[in-house]
């Protein structure tokens, strides 16, 4: 292949190929900004464990099941001791 | 993709242990250092320090093994954790010497004396307790680093 036809070959390749977008065609900063607030505006972790929404999900029983633990703390406060060892 | 998810297990299981450790060693401390009550700190505190995290975060990883084969809930699998628990804690503090089995119950501290019927009533109470805090806080931390 002669040098002429390999530049006819590159020009060819050239004109088939798209022209490459370098720039930026918008602003990015101001959806960085959103995406900071966004994270800012999320939840801390213990307010979502004890969110209206998550304590309203607990079922009977189990708020059962917690008062009887509690009752059985308070009916014996010298079990406290073991109840922290064993935490 | 799911990097890592036998760490982040561990990690979710031993958070609640960890955070109740300082409420419990600040309690031993009011206790001996306020209340004048003969603790030994040093070795009372070292099954909740050293052992208690690392059996939940173990037990959390055991659970999301068996959660592919055979899915028992969460709050069964922490249930069946005061099984190993009591025995664990029962003997180290015999070893330890501030837990003596006595006829009339166990002597804790060599103040405390609980009777076993009332061992027996705190032995249930503490799987309720077991199976309340699996499902409520560990399956929390077990959602909140994506492995619930």
């Amino acid at each position: 292949m002669s040098e002429q036809e390999q530049e006819k070959i590159a020009d060819l390749l050239k004109q088939s190929l798209p022209p490459v977008d370098t720039g930026l065609k918008r602003d990015l900063w101001p959806e960085m900004l959103r995406r900071f607030d966004e994270r800012s505006l999320q939840r801390h972790w213990m307010a979502a464990m004890f969110s209206g929404g998550a304590l309203a999900a607990v079922p009977w029983f189990d708020w059962a099941l917690l008062a009887l633990v509690v009752a059985g703390i308070c009916a014996f406060p010298s079990s406290i001791p073991i109840w922290l060892y064993n935490l | 993709m799911n990097p890592h998810p036998y760490l982040r297990a561990y990690m979710a299981g031993i958070t609640v242990p960890t955070m109740l450790l300082l409420v419990a060693l600040t309690a031993f401390l009011i206790a001996r250092y306020t209340f004048q009550i003969p603790i030994p700190i040093e070795r009372a505190i070292i099954f909740p320090m050293a052992l208690v995290p690392n059996i939940f975060g173990l037990w959390n990883m055991f659970y999301l093994s068996l959660r592919s084969r055979r899915h028992l809930p969460i709050g069964f699998h922490g249930a069946i954790l005061p099984f190993i628990l009591a025995p664990a804690g029962f003997t180290l503090a015999t070893c330890s010497g501030f837990l003596a089995p006595m006829s009339r119950g166990l002597v804790w501290f060599h103040t405390v004396t609980i009777p076993y019927a009332v061992l027996a009533v705190g032995f249930s109470l503490a799987l309720i307790a077991y199976y309340l805090v699996w499902k409520y806080l560990v399956g929390f931390f077990n959602q909140v680093l994506g492995i619930a």
